[in-house]
């Protein structure tokens, strides 16, 4: 789904503005600040946003094996494998939309893996064809009719209860050509960050073109965090919400809606603590030797928004009308977590790193 | 005076002290006053360099109106389909792209297809010699007022067009060589045959944030700085479009687009659902491609397929997007650069400070001094860039003043530095060396600047 980071810099302007006055007397302008700085960006570039690339480009791969094995013998078997590798590439895909800046953005990676709604109607034209289904067809299609979506639908088929006799012959090809797509989409994202934007980011300030100076790529990293909070609560969840409208929801046909999102959060905290492959150093860090309850502020409100979500026990196409009240805390919970990123987690950001 | 005002006044008086006490030249900040000219969008500026730069909501929207943004917000990243569908159904059956954010990417600037590329973030406007009934440019028989490259499986698309670029080198009076590409279009894989006279007009999505604040500014305002038939003799006139309004049934000064040939924000984001996507709506209720072949008489098609609160919501947003504040405006080399883009006369068209209208509707946009660097009317700009292509008032080498603001952001939030009305300048040094017609002589000055001029210049525009 293409991404809208969205907050409000209303608190944050004024509070900039008195970090910005006095920066030549700030004790924290010392050369342990720096290296910190430095420590943290090259943790969280390499560890984290570079480390989930890899991740993901070795899922994707994982999934073609199993894509593979489903194609060469279809049984039920075979299929949930498929389903499990699928999950697993949505579990790192959805935490990094918590660091949703570079070359996923700026390549237009994010539309043509995951965009939502499918194209039903071209997802039939297309299967009742005669046209050959490969990688170059499916890379040459709209961004409705590739990615995720398309993929989890012929796994899960609508209603989600699919079997593998049900799986025709031509919903196998679309099924690898798909795939392949996604491989070689990974691995575009993955090879931008290990050929470049890691060092970009590690080297903010330091000659790094994207970033001429270290707070600006702080400022980058909390607002990719406070901005997956707002797509969570005021998009992902409040417009099939609002909607009353299951057909809105993000992951139906595999009903991974609430896993996703549950992902995203995670995603922060990840970034937060420098900590995906392996644990570093990370925004925490920077935190955590200045300001001791602003840290136990967004881990608690990170704990009650992942424990909100976890509090929705039905799929979440169901949940938006049976349990209403737990998605709405839901969102509560994730606002207000978004609040603490953006009106304080930012504005120390922004002055710490001047 | 009571105590409590005392003491806030004492606590004021103390932080402005601190802040002048503490301030060197290069930590002026940007609440030096509320007109400076840090602040590009007034009182609607954002202050993010990053990638989300051009995203903004206005910091001051009420909670309603920050909701109806974010409806706007989730409709322009809405992925169209084909019909039938429960979501975002209607798409094409032929058309440009699949929703509003496919070209205007993180609310910024189209990139132009690299080699053997579709033209994903273009569009092309056609049209026969001639004017219509409105003084419009009159659609070509059978393909309309712009080429669409794409169409839903098992329709036809109009066709696309292949890209070439000559590069010839250039010497500024230096000595220093620059290069500058020049395109040549060729339509390809036409679905049916082209008149021969047809005239063609490339476009790159444009940045949408900051619309608002252009829309506010009033039409004494930018009549004000017409000079048609530059009457003051200083070589540059400034020319107003007059464009057909469609709700109000008559011409009205034209100000969005390239051409300045939309008057409003709501017809330009009417149009650009009918014609970029093919969405029909209460402004456009027939499908763009009605009258041709692939033109398949759906039954959907007897109602709009965009609502008008979505249509209204779309608007919204882009009308309530802010604008990036400047950065290092107190930098010495982006002051001295400052000074030469208003010696070598850029200013005269890039109009540094322009003061917008009072809005009831919208108090956000109402009465703020903003820096958007354009006068939003027509300019001659030579042969070079010329299109060729009349649209209403503006001749085939005029062009509507670009705003300049958030330029220097356009590498950051899009990834690339492709600029004019259709990417080919590839930096900003290209985009100025490009000028010619009423802003040869401010381009034959950049010409004549040494490089340390030049890179202070080119400096200045990255601030802004």
């Amino acid at each position: 789904m293409n991404t809208f980071i969205k907050r409000s810099l209303a608190v944050v302007l004024p509070l900039t503005l008195l970090g910005l006055s006095c920066s030549k007397n700030n004790p924290d302008n010392n050369a342990d600040n720096s290296t910190l700085k430095t420590e943290v960006l090259a943790n969280i570039s390499a560890n984290v946003c570079a480390a989930s690339y890899e991740d993901m480009y070795a899922k994707t791969q994982e999934l073609q094996a199993a894509v593979t094995a489903l194609n060469i013998t279809t049984n039920d078997d075979n299929l949930a494998t498929a389903r499990v590798k699928w999950k697993a590439i949505r579990t790192t895909w959805e935490q990094s939309e918590a660091w949703l800046f570079g070359p996923v953005e700026s390549e237009n990676i994010d539309p043509r893996i995951d965009t939502w709604p499918v194209d039903f109607n071209a997802l039939e034209t297309i299967l009742n064809s005669n046209d050959v289904l490969n990688e170059a067809y499916v890379d040459g299609l709209d961004d409705a009719l590739k990615g995720f979506h398309p993929i989890e639908y012929l796994l899960w088929g609508q209603n989600g209860a699919k079997t593998a006799a049900q799986l025709k012959p031509r919903e196998k090809d679309f099924l690898a050509a798909l795939t392949q797509n996604l491989v070689k989409l990974s691995k575009e994202v993955r090879d931008n960050w290990t050929n470049g934007y890691t060092a970009q980011l590690a080297n903010a300030g330091k000659g790094s073109g994207e970033f001429t100076t270290q707070q600006a790529a702080f400022v980058q990293i909390a607002d990719a965090m406070a901005g997956i909070c707002g797509e969570v609560a005021d998009s992902k969840l409040k417009e099939p919400f609002d909607a009353q409208d299951p057909m809105l929801e993000e992951s139906p046909f595999a009903k991974n809606s609430i896993t996703d999102f549950t992902n995203n959060i995670k995603g922060i905290l990840a970034i937060y603590q420098g900590r995906f492959a392996a644990d570093g150093k990370g925004i925490e860090d920077v935190v955590r030797a200045n300001n001791l309850s602003l840290d136990a502020e967004i881990k608690s409100k990170h704990a009650a928004a992942i424990a909100a979500l976890g509090a929705i026990d039905k799929p979440f196409g169901e949940a938006i009308v049976s349990e209403q009240s737990k998605v709405q805390n839901a969102m509560t919970k994730i606002t207000e977590l978004a609040e603490v990123l953006d009106s304080k987690l930012k504005p120390f950001l922004v002055q710490y790193t001047k | 005076m009571r105590k409590t005002t005392i003491a806030i006044l004492f606590i004021l008086a103390t932080m402005v002290a601190l802040q002048v006490a503490c301030r060197k030249a290069d930590s002026v900040s940007p609440d030096d006053n509320p007109d400076s000219e840090w602040l590009s969008g007034g009182s609607q500026t954002a202050f993010d360099e990053g990638g989300g730069a051009f995203s903004h909501a206005f910091a001051t929207l009420p909670a309603n109106l920050l909701r109806v943004h974010e409806i706007g917000d989730g409709q322009f990243n809405a992925t169209f389909v084909s019909a039938p569908a429960p979501l975002n159904p209607g798409l094409g059956p032929i058309f440009n792209n699949v929703a509003c954010s496919s070209c205007h990417v993180s609310d910024g600037r189209g990139k132009v297809p690299g080699l053997g590329e579709s033209a994903a973030n273009m569009l092309f406007r056609l049209s026969i010699p001639g004017e219509g009934e409105h003084g419009n440019p009159v659609p070509v028989p059978g393909y309309g007022d712009q080429l669409q490259t794409r169409a839903l499986l098992g329709k036809t698309r109009e066709g696309d067009i292949a890209i070439t670029y000559t590069e010839t080198t250039y010497k500024f009076a230096d000595g220093a060589t620059y290069k500058l590409r020049a395109p040549t279009y060729t339509f390809t894989a036409l679905y049916t045959a082209m008149p021969g006279n047809v005239m063609l007009s490339p476009r790159v999505a444009a940045p949408v944030f900051g619309l608002g604040l252009l829309e506010a500014i009033t039409d004494g305002t930018i009549l004000a700085n017409a000079d048609p038939d530059d009457a003051d003799g200083d070589g540059i006139s400034g020319k107003a479009n007059m464009v057909w309004d469609v709700l109000k049934n008559k011409k009205v000064l034209g100000r969005f687009g390239w051409k300045a040939n939309q008057p409003s924000l709501l017809q330009q984001v009417a149009a650009a659902y009918n014609g970029d996507i093919g969405i029909t709506n209460s402004l456009f209720p027939k499908e763009s491609s009605e009258g041709q072949t692939q033109f398949d008489s759906d039954p959907n098609s007897k109602s709009y397929e965009l609502t008008d609160s979505l249509l209204h919501s779309v608007q919204f947003y882009v009308r309530t997007l802010s604008v990036p504040a400047r950065r290092n405006a107190a930098d010495n080399k982006v002051i001295a650069g400052k000074g030469l883009f208003r010696s070598a006369g850029c200013i005269k068209c890039h109009k540094a400070d322009i003061r917008t209208g009072v809005d009831v509707s919208l108090p956000q946009v109402s009465n703020q001094l903003i820096h958007p660097y354009t006068d939003l009317l027509l300019h001659d700009m030579g042969a070079g860039l010329a299109d060729n292509r009349p649209d209403f008032m503006a001749s085939g080498t005029e062009w509507r003043t670009a705003p300049l603001w958030g330029i220097g952001l356009t590498q950051k939030v899009n990834g690339h530095t492709n600029f004019l009305h259709d990417g080919r300048a590839r930096n900003i040094i290209e985009a100025i060396m490009w000028h010619g017609g009423e802003a040869a002589s401010a381009k034959n000055k950049v010409n004549n600047m040494s490089k340390t001029e030049r890179d202070a210049l080119v400096a200045f525009v990255e601030s802004l």
